[in-house]
């Protein structure tokens, strides 16, 4: 971890780890935390505008999470995970929240695709393609599981609803929801193996 | 469901550690599994495991440009925000007093103030479970994790909500992220997010619906831990 004293602001920051950076971004060093914000900002866009489908409420959850991280940082504990990990979580939760609140979800069926601007070539650096072979097995983990158990999850996770939800919208038993989930869940640990920890 | 599911404490183990991971139980669902967890190896270990696949979930999304205007925003917002008016880092008395003050208002729903001493072994594995002295709140510490559970606390008026701060050393509480409600009987069970390790109170503060970055209130329930 970083004193706040005895670094130059000449230090390249973007060659800090995160959680050096943190360290700063307690000092409330603006730049340090314009670092974290260009790493982890297309992710948490990414998670809020699948979530909700619309560029406006995904913009205003990340916005809320990234001025919790900045008012908060002291708050943020590494032993509970990486930044990158406590951030998208914090955007999760938000987007929960603002289903929730809303009750009778205003979510368009089909997100406004085009409003925001698919991130095609992304700049290849290590870290952004390591992400991208991660992101790869994700998304190999999920599209191999069976369809009723991939749906249940992606309907719970990405899309907010409670089990009780998914239950009635599926029309089945609700212990049944939850078998698939758990049973999606397991599979992918298997799958992702040791990777999972790492990703996450 | 497995061969290895047990029932502990009429929780049936696994049932629900998928549904909590996801984010997918009822609300009222979450305070009772909490409940369980804190007490249950078995589900202790399944919630860790299937976490790192939540974690990774984000992952899978399609990747798209972050909105230029969005960074402008919160580069701005971040810029514009007064040293003072960030987490302060070391005691501010002054942070509180606006808050007791302000706490006058709503002096007829603070019902309880709680003292707690807890003796936090750490890296230890037994639950320690204190009861506080008016038998109105307990926190509940596991392998430096805890669990805070309330009775009789008073339900707060449209707009308000209850936020649970940490306090490291003597420096100003900070949020934990963790807002709650009480039910009718005014009774709840929310986790202490992260680890107790270094942390010397956990408290409980009356602040706007949404949160706040610092408290505005005198806290109505105080857990040392030491």
């Amino acid at each position: 971890m970083l004193g706040s004293r005895g670094r130059s602001r000449s230090v390249d920051l973007r060659a800090l780890a995160d959680e050096e950076l943190m360290g700063l971004v307690r000092d409330r060093e603006v730049q340090a935390f314009e670092v974290i914000f260009d790493r982890h900002a297309s992710a948490a866009f990414s998670l809020a505008y699948r979530m909700c489908g619309r560029r406006a409420a995904a913009e205003d959850i990340v916005q809320d999470a990234f001025l919790s991280l900045w008012r908060s940082g002291s708050g943020y504990d590494q032993r509970r995970g990486s930044v990158r990990s406590w951030v998208l979580s914090v955007v999760h939760n938000r987007a929960i929240d603002a289903f929730r609140r809303q009750g009778s979800r205003d979510r368009r069926d089909v997100p406004d695709e085009g409003i925001a601007e698919r991130l095609a070539a992304p700049d290849a650096t290590d870290a952004e393609v390591q992400r991208r072979d991660d992101a790869r097995q994700v998304r190999t983990a999920l599209d191999e599981l069976p369809p009723d158990q991939r749906r249940v999850i992606e309907l719970a996770y990405f899309g907010g609803l409670t089990h009780n939800q998914i239950a009635q919208m599926l029309d089945l038993p609700p212990g049944t929801v939850k078998g698939r989930m758990r049973l999606g869940l397991t599979k992918m640990r298997y799958v992702l193996g040791e990777e999972a920890r790492a990703i996450a | 469901m497995t061969g290895e599911d047990r029932i502990a404490n009429g929780h049936r183990c696994g049932e629900d550690a998928a549904a909590y991971v996801l984010g997918a139980l009822e609300p009222s669902e979450v305070d009772a599994f909490r409940a369980h967890l804190a007490d249950c190896a078995a589900c202790q270990r399944e919630v860790a495991e299937l976490e790192q696949v939540t974690g990774a979930l984000p992952e899978s999304t399609t990747r798209y440009h972050v909105p230029k205007d969005l960074r402008r925003r919160v580069m701005s917002e971040v810029r514009a925000t007064p040293k003072a008016q960030a987490v302060p880092r070391k005691t501010s008395a002054r942070s509180w007093r606006p808050a007791l003050a302000w706490g006058g208002a709503f002096a007829a729903v603070v019902i309880i103030a709680v003292v707690l001493v807890v003796a936090l072994s750490s890296g230890g594995s037994s639950t320690k479970t204190i009861q506080a002295s008016t038998g109105s709140a307990e926190l509940r510490i596991t392998r430096g994790r805890g669990d805070l559970i309330v009775r009789r606390l008073a339900q707060l008026p449209q707009g308000r909500i209850y936020e649970l701060w940490v306090q490291r050393g003597s420096s100003t509480p900070v949020p934990t992220g963790t807002l709650f409600g009480v039910r009718l009987d005014g009774t709840a069970a929310v986790g202490v997010p992260g680890s107790l390790n270094g942390v010397n109170a956990v408290m409980v503060t009356q602040e706007p619906a949404g949160g706040t970055p610092v408290p505005t209130t005198a806290p109505v329930i105080v857990a040392r831990v030491t």
